[in-house]
């Protein structure tokens, strides 16, 4: 099991999650984050804003369907013909064990 | 050292809570969160409720598609609702009773949305008010 967590564009939200939905993979949790990049924020004027509004998904699935969930994010979440500073980052991370609590089993 | 990711019920936290006190794990961090977990493809398991739902929902004022769009997506599990994902950092040992602690507190008849438990592992941790590091920091 992987857990994956994407840090999208909120207006790029709803698209990348119909899009996983599509593919399959359903289930996800979003969180609503604010966070900068490595291009300090944003600079208009002599205002830095530091602070850009994101939306996180998490999402655990299978080892085997990470490359296919990663593709769907990297595809959809893209602005712009070649990307834009601000698109958002993917992280994976190893999870160990999955505890179902309606079902009360081990696994997804 | 592992991290616990407990994802449950909004109504929910306060018996989370009060299970992990009872566990002996009094920290935690719980973030309000937005989730949804596998799609119902079937569609003969929602029909009941669905035009229970629909009869209430319908009048003369309304648009019936919008209703009808809107009452599948809330029963076939492609809306999001509201949940708490707790976050708790625990030692090796401790992790099966806290596992059992928040699936006891969780667990519902509805058989559906009681929500997901994750455990990752954990390299390090920092006590910021002592500076210790590892297994010491966690409590």
């Amino acid at each position: 099991m992987l857990l994956i967590r994407a840090i999208v564009r909120p207006e790029k939200k709803d698209e990348v999650l119909a899009n996983l939905s599509g593919a399959g993979f359903n289930a996800a949790t979003m969180v609503d984050v604010v966070g900068r990049g490595k291009q300090k924020g944003i600079k208009i004027g002599g205002m830095v804003y530091d602070e850009i509004p994101k939306v996180l998904i998490l999402m655990v699935v299978p080892d085997e369907d990470k490359d296919k969930v990663i593709k769907i994010v990297l595809e959809t979440g893209r602005t712009g013909a070649n990307g834009t500073f601000g698109d958002g980052k993917i992280f994976v991370s190893p999870v160990e064990e999955v505890y179902t609590i309606s079902r009360n089993t081990k696994g997804l | 050292m592992k991290e616990i990711m407990a994802i449950v019920r909004m109504k929910r936290t306060g018996a989370t809570k009060k299970a992990l006190v009872e566990t002996g794990v009094a920290g935690f961090t719980a973030v309000k969160v937005l989730g949804r977990g596998r799609l119902i493809t079937d569609p003969t398991v929602i029909e009941d409720c669905r035009q229970k739902l629909l009869s209430m929902g319908v009048d003369d004022f309304s648009d019936t598609d919008e209703t009808e769009r809107q009452v599948t997506a809330f029963l076939d599990g492609s809306r999001f609702f509201p949940r708490r994902l707790f976050t708790v950092l625990a030692h090796d040992e401790d992790v099966p009773r806290i596992v059992e602690a928040i699936t006891k507190a969780n667990h519902t008849d509805h058989g559906i949305g009681d929500g997901t438990i994750f455990i990752l592992p954990v390299t390090d941790a920092v006590r910021v008010r002592t500076g210790e590091t590892g297994e010491a920091a966690i409590w």
